[in-house]
């Protein structure tokens, strides 16, 4: 049996590539040796390493759905969780300027409008918005996120949202982590499958409207009416095509206006709620201090500085969809955010790897809208919960191939 | 050094926006519960989700930051980190 010695980065099949990571924010440690055993002639994938490189065959690509209406905090929750994993995330360098896909160490997140097989002007003629399944193909996001799921890269078309036309392809790698977030990533059965984990942002009618005022209100040519109207007509699709995907999804974030206030609808307090779906492998939910009881906690007084109308926290066992969820919902909103640290010591399940993880990424996105509420609060957790996920899931592949070699 | 810039100005964006209102409200005007009517307000919807990222994007760019990544050797970009 001869033993080779592996020092740097190189594929010996060509599904399967090693990586060394370079940075320790993951929790891998430093150790600088791989041993390979060879049986015969053909070198096979079954070494034995010390875990510290992540071996990758195919089927190593945790794949992560996020749907969202337009305008909806997307990108937002999408620079929260891949500031989890460490690095900024970019657009592909040297690509098209108006690709939507953004790459870091870990992760690339790819947009789904990128999906589209109707441009701007075919929707219009054909009559159709981007949400109505007709104006996208989903043959293409199965093939291709399948593709990327076992280690291929793929020619992935770009939709350019300034044109509205549909760019020449651009070529993605398949990461150790994939999102790929936009209108539909549950709506076709076979996309869905393919989900490691999969959220869905839910922003209630109220809020939604609050926000797209704060967004255009500014712009030339917006008014209350066509803001009004915009939601409006896009309103029959997006309950026919978008709504229902959230009864599939892991985690669910819906966002309500404050109950703290009567009357109140200005969308500036929020009532953010945490649903988050039981029996889910490698995935345990979050608990406010007693997993599975109904708590009702008001954190204001001595310990932490709230100004009215104050934050509330709430905790239970639900039923959403048949499923059984617990919820964590938080009403109100953070004065000073480094008090957080006071609510994240009474959150149990948090998967942070240091206490006070959860308050230290959210100061670090301080400017970040929704950074001094529930939104940013469940954003960061969620953020978490992957990197445990990809952490579970990336252990139990190393052992496998490791006890058939014992065996 | 030749460093990338976004492509479309958010001026530009922002004008198209305008345009597209308007015809959204035409489109609907002569029939308000259309096809064509929904298409018209959600090719609005996806041009002003495009210029508030454009916006956000030249927010966020920092003057001094932007010289940096041409001219990291000047005085005022240089950085060590011991």
């Amino acid at each position: 049996m001869a033993v080779s010695t592996v020092y740097t980065t190189q594929s010996f099949h060509s599904t399967c590539s090693i990586s060394t990571p370079s940075k320790t924010h993951l929790g891998f440690n430093q150790k600088k040796q791989i041993l390979f055993y060879n049986s015969g002639k053909k070198v096979t994938n079954r070494g034995i390493a010390a875990v510290p490189y992540v071996i990758r065959c195919s089927g190593d690509t945790l794949v992560i759905g996020l749907a969202a209406d337009s305008g909806c905090g997307k990108s937002t929750f999408m620079r929260r969780l891949t500031s989890v994993f460490g690095g900024a995330a970019e657009p592909p360098k040297g690509g098209n300027p108006d690709s939507n896909t953004l790459i870091s160490d870990t992760t690339t997140v790819i947009c789904l409008d990128d999906y589209h097989s109707l441009d701007r002007t075919g929707r219009k003629e054909k009559g159709v918005t981007a949400l109505d399944p007709r104006a996208n193909d989903f043959d293409l996001m199965y093939e291709q996120v399948k593709a990327m799921k076992e280690g291929k890269a793929v020619d992935k078309p770009i939709y350019n949202h300034v044109t509205g036309l549909l760019d020449p392809p651009e070529l993605i790698k398949p990461p150790k982590i994939l999102v790929i977030e936009g209108l539909h990533p549950m709506f076709d059965q076979r996309v869905r499958d393919l989900l490691d984990f999969s959220i869905y942002l839910d922003i209630s009618n109220e809020v939604k409207f609050a926000w797209k005022i704060q967004r255009d209100m500014a712009e030339r040519g917006h008014s209350l009416e066509s803001i009004k109207a915009s939601i409006e007509a896009r309103k029959p699709d997006f309950e026919a095509y978008i709504d229902p995907q959230k009864q599939y999804a892991d985690a669910v974030i819906e966002v309500l206006p404050t109950q703290l206030i009567p009357g109140d609808n200005e969308g500036k307090i929020l009532r953010v709620r945490l649903i988050m779906k039981e029996g889910v492998k490698y995935f345990n939910p979050v608990y406010l201090f007693d997993e599975g009881s109904t708590i009702s906690w008001i954190p204001c007084g001595r310990k932490l500085t709230c100004s009215y109308p104050g934050i509330k926290f709430t905790y239970g066992p639900e039923s959403y969809f048949g499923h059984e969820v617990s919820v964590l919902e938080m009403d109100g909103q953070f004065d000073r955010l480094d008090e957080l640290i006071y609510v994240e010591s009474h959150l149990s399940n948090l998967s942070t790897k240091f206490y006070g993880e959860v308050t230290q990424q959210m100061l670090k996105h301080s400017e970040f809208p929704g950074s001094n509420n529930g939104t940013g609060l469940f954003q960061t957790i969620v953020g978490l919960k992957i990197r445990d996920l990809y952490e579970q899931i990336t252990a139990s592949k190393a052992a496998a191939p490791l006890q058939a070699t014992k065996a | 050094r030749t460093r990338l810039v976004a492509a479309a100005a958010p001026e530009q964006i922002e004008e198209k926006v305008a345009e597209s209102i308007k015809e959204a409200e035409e489109t609907c005007s002569e029939n308000p519960v259309s096809g064509e009517c929904a298409a018209a307000w959600d090719e609005v919807e996806e041009l002003s989700a495009a210029a508030s990222h454009a916006r956000d994007r030249k927010k966020e760019s920092d003057p001094l930051e932007s010289f940096c990544k041409d001219n990291p050797e000047t005085d005022e970009c240089r950085t060590y980190d011991n």
